[in-house]
């Protein structure tokens, strides 16, 4: 009979990835406060993880506990993403208020700098996009 | 109390951190264009892990294959990130990946 534990472990980490990369970049760009949902992971995240120790097998104990310590990782994720908007590293919602004061600082970006296609790895070196445009690195 | 749920999710974090380790050098190194190579490792793993007896091996290698499989999804992006000047950026030529004809004609995935 196959084991399954493997896939359902797969499973729950990679749509936890999934969800730190898209529901993250969602949540920090409608949320005018990044503080309550990072409360809200981080009370989920502990749930999951104190639910982990009394699961009935290693599949639902492990995939509790992965989920669950993603979720802390994606409250500590909603910083950095507040970061990279600010920064103009990642594109900046102008309905948040929060996003609003970014632009009007002047550095962050309504772009997604990582929407392109990077060049040709076999080519030699070819100036990186800060040395030929250092306004939108 | 079961201890063995929350020592697999410590060991998700300790991998995905490797992956971000491995995706920088393998990005570096190779290029972004070796992608399919981690995924099918990933995938590989996965289907290995419905082989293994033991539930906790097989939860450990199905973690690891997943985070194999986000790590070549990461590939391009972190191409495009050297490209832009955040990460540090390999001037050598990179080695071609064995078929690249066809791994030319597929887009490479990102989340």
């Amino acid at each position: 009979m196959l084991q399954t534990s493997g896939l359902w472990l797969a499973l729950a980490t990679f749509l936890s990835i999934w969800w730190g990369h898209v529901g993250v970049r969602w949540l920090e760009a409608h949320s005018a406060d990044i503080r309550p949902p990072m409360v809200i992971l981080i009370i989920a995240g502990l749930i999951l993880n104190v639910a982990a120790l009394f699961a009935p097998s290693i599949a639902i104990g492990g995939v509790c506990s992965v989920v669950g310590i993603s979720l802390w990782w994606d409250a500590f994720e909603l910083v950095r993403q507040d970061r990279r908007v600010r920064h103009g590293h990642a594109p900046a919602n102008p309905n948040n208020p929060r996003h609003a004061r970014y632009l009007a600082e002047g550095k962050a970006t309504l772009h997604d700098p990582l929407d392109r296609e990077p060049s040709d790895p076999s080519e030699a070196e070819q100036p990186t996009v800060r040395e030929r445009n250092p306004e939108l690195a | 109390m079961m201890w063995e749920g929350l020592a697999i999710g410590l060991f998700s974090l300790g991998i995905i951190g490797f992956g971000f380790f491995w995706v920088i050098r393998m990005e570096y190194y190779l290029g972004y264009l070796w992608w399919p190579y981690p995924l099918l490792f990933g995938i590989g793993m996965i289907a290995l892990s419905l082989f293994v007896a033991d539930a906790g091996w097989s939860a450990l290698l199905g973690v690891t294959g997943a985070s194999f499989i986000w790590g070549a999804t990461e590939l391009k992006e972190q191409a495009v990130r050297a490209e832009l000047g955040w990460f540090r950026r390999n001037p050598r030529p990179k080695p071609l990946p064995p078929f690249v004809s066809i791994i030319r004609k597929i887009k490479a995935p990102h989340l």
